[in-house]
């Protein structure tokens, strides 16, 4: 369904390369997460995906066709959230909506339908009339997916949606996230919370310096550092380590002095481990 | 479709901030007339009229230059830089070479009502003019060749600083240099073949003919069509090849 092909971005008055040489396939129907730490290069790929920035080298293919701004059909498939609330300060909920609608040529009956149900998932109806100036961050964030859910999109892509929300709104979205992934929904996200990311996605990305440097499941990923991790504090800091089997940490554990716990090894870890350490690009 | 999008969203905007809109855009033309038509110009006579008579078409021209320019070109560097809405539509599948054109008519629209405001505002002033349907057609024109620019302006500028100088270096001086407040029969040859250039000037002039009863120039006419068609055209290339818009 997507294809990033080779995609570079270099930032000339920085000489920055933002994205180095990025391939990614993501089928049709899957949760993919980009992960990695700040200023690795994910929301300069979204922007890449989105036309938003057009890339220094390589192409991005949806359905195996090239997407460029005027490619208004493979537009037409796509929704973002962007990590900016991309919304008009001046509008009510209603007009936002509806200037949606307008740009992505929905007919205004569907609209109307749409919306209701919509602004009364998110529980935004009582604020309707508002002007988005007057909503709090979260109602923002919510109404950011309101709007990027009313033009019905194949792809939904997310760059950190998850901002600004309390945690209770914050598994409102991903129970959504999960019923419309399970509906067909191809999902792309990037996002900050590991544990999102652990939670939802069946393969994730890590990019650091711009370049994916580890690409497989969650699961996968855990089994390749070590499923099993024990952290010891030495008394100014705490260090982990990660085994294939519990019996190897228990014996791991009996062998030193410090105070140690032992658990699950997270995907939180493969991320530490690898903004850590200078790994080699896959 | 695209067109009518915009038109609806310049509405949406309208119906918001008309107050603001309507007295903003009658304070500079309302001072003008005070200071230049009661005040400096109140014994004057250019081309054996009253000065008010020279005065109230070339006010028309610069405000609906100012109010057209403003109403798409502060509106759009918000929406770039700070609301980050412009995003959306570039991510839209809306054209948007319709954008653009729905921009133009939309900026033009709100030039016009501010032309229309002057228009009531110079009565009690007695300036005497021929109003025709054509007088209405080049406010739209003139209009539409400075919402292009607006449109222009705001995708090339990087900060919000840089649309007040672009309005300061090329907006300001064409309001009183292009025909406005005073003939230009006067001025240096090197500077007129300049100010003969600019768009404003062929408005200024367009508008004086037709309210003094005379036909009007169709080079001008021409010429601000010209304006328009190279300005959109341009907007349209920097917002559909710049990497980082």
């Amino acid at each position: 369904m997507i294809d990033i092909i080779h995609v570079s971005k270099t930032y000339p008055k920085q000489q920055v390369k933002a994205v180095d040489d990025v391939s990614l396939h993501i089928d049709s129907g899957e949760f993919f997460g980009l992960l990695g730490p700040n200023g690795a290069g994910k929301t300069t790929l979204i922007r890449i995906l989105v036309t938003l920035l057009l890339p220094t080298s390589g192409e991005v293919q949806i359905n195996n066709q090239v997407l460029t701004r005027k490619r208004a059909d493979l537009k037409k498939k796509l929704s973002i959230i962007t990590q900016e609330n991309s919304l008009r300060y001046d509008m009510t909920l209603d007009q936002v909506m509806e200037w949606q609608a307008r740009l992505y040529h929905i007919p205004l009956a569907v609209m109307r339908e749409r919306r209701e149900e919509l602004l009364d998932f998110c529980g935004l109806t009582e604020h309707r009339k508002k002007t988005v100036r007057k909503l709090s961050g979260g109602m923002k964030r919510k109404l950011m997916l309101c709007r990027a859910l009313l033009t019905d999109p194949e792809i939904l892509i997310l760059d950190e949606p998850t901002i600004g929300l309390d945690p209770a709104s914050r598994r409102q979205m991903w129970d959504l996230l999960r019923r419309l992934n399970e509906k067909g929904l191809t999902v792309l996200m990037t996002t900050h919370y590991i544990e999102e990311a652990q939670s939802l996605c069946q393969r994730v990305a890590l990019i650091n310096k711009g370049k994916v440097v580890r690409l497989d499941t969650p699961a996968e990923l855990i089994s390749q550092l070590g499923p099993v991790a024990v952290d010891e504090f030495d008394g100014s800091q705490t260090r982990s380590s990660f085994f294939p089997t519990k019996e190897e940490a228990l014996a791991y554990a009996e062998s030193i002095t410090n105070k140690f716990n032992m658990r699950s090894t997270t995907l939180e870890d493969v991320f530490l481990d690898i903004v850590g350490s200078g790994l080699e690009v896959v | 479709m695209g067109i009518v999008t915009v038109l609806w969203e310049k509405w949406v905007e309208f119906k918001y901030e008309w107050f603001k809109i309507t007295t903003s855009a009658l304070i500079s033309p309302l001072l003008y007339m005070i200071a230049l038509g009661w005040g400096l110009g109140a014994t004057t006579t250019v081309t054996d009229r009253p000065y008010i008579d020279f005065l109230v078409p070339g006010i028309i021209a610069l405000t609906t230059m100012n109010t057209s320019f403003s109403a798409v070109g502060l509106s759009l560097n918000v929406q770039r830089l700070f609301e980050h809405s412009f995003d959306h539509i570039i991510i839209s599948p809306t054209p948007i070479s319709q954008y653009i054109v729905g921009q133009m008519l939309g900026g033009s629209l709100r030039g016009m009502y501010s032309g229309c405001l002057i228009l009531l505002l110079s009565i009690p002033f007695g300036a005497t003019m021929h109003i025709s349907p054509m007088f209405f057609l080049v406010m739209l024109l003139n209009g539409m060749v400075f919402a292009a620019l607006g449109v222009l302006a705001a995708v090339l500028a990087a900060t919000h600083s840089d649309i007040s100088r672009f309005s300061t270096f090329v907006i300001l001086p064409m309001t009183f240099l292009c025909n406005t407040f005073f003939p230009l029969d006067r001025i240096p040859t090197a500077i007129k073949v300049i100010i003969d250039v600019l768009p404003l000037t062929h408005a200024s002039g367009l508008l004086r003919s037709m309210a003094y009863g005379s036909a009007p120039n169709l080079w001008s006419v021409l010429i601000l069509a010209l304006y328009a068609l190279v300005f959109m055209v341009l907007a349209n290339a920097v917002i559909n090849r710049r990497k980082n818009i």
